[in-house]
């Protein structure tokens, strides 16, 4: 349900460093805005179909992954070429296609522990001067794994609870009980986390 | 206000992990365990909504995913800042690649696509609707008023201040004018108003049987 995007393999990209491959896209992202030029811009998106081919990603996935934002860039185009010419649609059609291909064929080929990684990296400066805590964004981080499947379950439950009564799928009366249900839990689950310790003392404070 | 059982010990926990101060007055880390459960918890319901089947709302015939409106109640419920906290924590998920975008989408393609404005001003729209709700609680009226006030907060939030970062993204990013990228995104209007008639709803019915601070 939560599974991740990512799809294992042993291609170049998945070798590469999370964080190379991060650098990489905000490089290929700031470029592709830096230009109007087709003979730049053609390039990048198929490089971007490149990278995708060299991940080999399931084709399911692919197509899952991509149809939202296939249609939202062909509206997006279609609009800009209704407006301002094709020229301009071209242009917004394959900036977009470039990005969002080169970041789907870096989600791919990264696992999630990898990019947390990268990330946390990323903020390790803020980390320092005390304005993140990344041992709480990983705590955050895996309660939220832990927690999507019980709200799913607590929110079948109250359906089903209140289908049993006669009544029709009502979102006020569907919410209210499971926000408060959560809201209930999360005294609990703050508990527990407490009574095994955490966070742990961080040296250096 | 408090609904905890043990609220001042954990208070007292709380003030052990509170670090340094922040321009905001406060400082993030200001957030004892209990604040963490609950941002994660509220991230969990903002993954879920985008996964349950969807409600149909009488009357309308736009089909609608419940991820915006559980943006909406995270601003509502929790507060300015562990609203916008939980709804940061499901771009942090994004971001690395897990598909908690409703309809199963994730990854960075979408938070640097044409409509990632939207998604970043969802935090920004949980902020302003925490900082509403805690301006507006003070209220006390008829029930009309203080659901209108509620549903009122979730409007400026979760369309004003959204639109407000999407619109613009959008029309940058593809070079659109303005007004042709705010006519795009007018589809959304009716059926983002009914979530955010329902959020008011719900934020009010909550804090009517479990309220806590917001914060």
């Amino acid at each position: 349900m939560t599974a991740p995007l990512y799809s294992p393999g042993d291609s170049l990209l998945h070798r590469a460093p999370a964080s190379a491959k991060l650098a990489g896209l905000v490089v290929l992202g700031t470029a592709v805005f830096l230009t109007a030029d087709l003979a730049l811009l053609l390039p990048a998106a198929l490089a971007g179909v490149l990278l995708l081919a060299i991940v080999r990603p399931p084709r399911a996935r692919l197509t899952r992954q991509l149809a939202g934002s296939a249609i939202l860039i062909g509206l997006v185009a279609l609009i800009a070429g209704l407006s301002q010419g094709w020229h301009q649609a071209a242009v917004v059609a394959l900036r977009f296609s470039a990005i969002v291909l080169a970041a789907l064929a870096v989600t791919l080929s990264t696992r999630a522990a990898d990019m947390l990684e990268a990330i946390e990296a990323l903020l390790a400066p803020l980390d320092r001067r005390g304005l993140v805590d990344s041992a709480r964004i990983a705590l955050a981080v895996s309660l939220v794994l832990r927690f999507v499947p019980d709200i799913l379950g607590h929110y079948r439950e109250i359906r089903e609870a209140q289908a049993a009564r006669g009544l029709d799928a009502n979102p006020l009366a569907l919410i209210v009980p499971l926000v408060v249900r959560t809201l209930k839990d999360a005294d609990d689950i703050a508990a527990a986390i407490e009574a095994r310790g955490f966070p742990p003392d961080r040296p250096g404070r | 206000m408090t609904g905890g059982r043990d609220t001042a010990c954990r208070r007292q926990l709380g003030r052990g992990l509170v670090r340094r101060s922040f321009k905001l007055g406060q400082n993030p880390l200001d957030m004892t365990i209990r604040d963490i459960v609950l941002i994660a918890l509220f991230a969990a319901i903002i993954v879920a909504f985008g996964l349950v089947p969807v409600i149909p709302v009488a009357g309308l015939p736009v089909p609608i995913t419940l991820q915006n409106l559980a943006v909406m109640l995270a601003g509502a419920i929790l507060g300015p800042r562990r609203g916008a906290a939980a709804t940061a924590l499901v771009m942090l998920l994004v971001a690395i690649g897990l598909p908690v975008l409703s309809g199963g989408r994730g990854g960075l393609g979408m938070l640097l696509g044409p409509s990632g404005g939207f998604l970043f001003g969802f935090i920004a729209g949980a902020f302003v609707i925490g900082w509403l709700a805690a301006r507006f609680a003070r209220v006390r009226g008829p029930a009309w008023k203080e659901n209108g006030l509620s549903i009122l907060a979730c409007i400026a939030g979760g369309i004003g201040v959204c639109y407000a970062m999407g619109i613009p993204w959008l029309a940058l990013a593809t070079g659109l004018p303005l007004e042709k990228a705010a006519l795009g995104a007018l589809v959304f209007l009716p059926g983002d108003l009914a979530k955010a008639v329902v959020a008011g709803l719900v934020a009010r019915g909550v804090r009517r049987v479990y309220p806590i601070p917001l914060k």
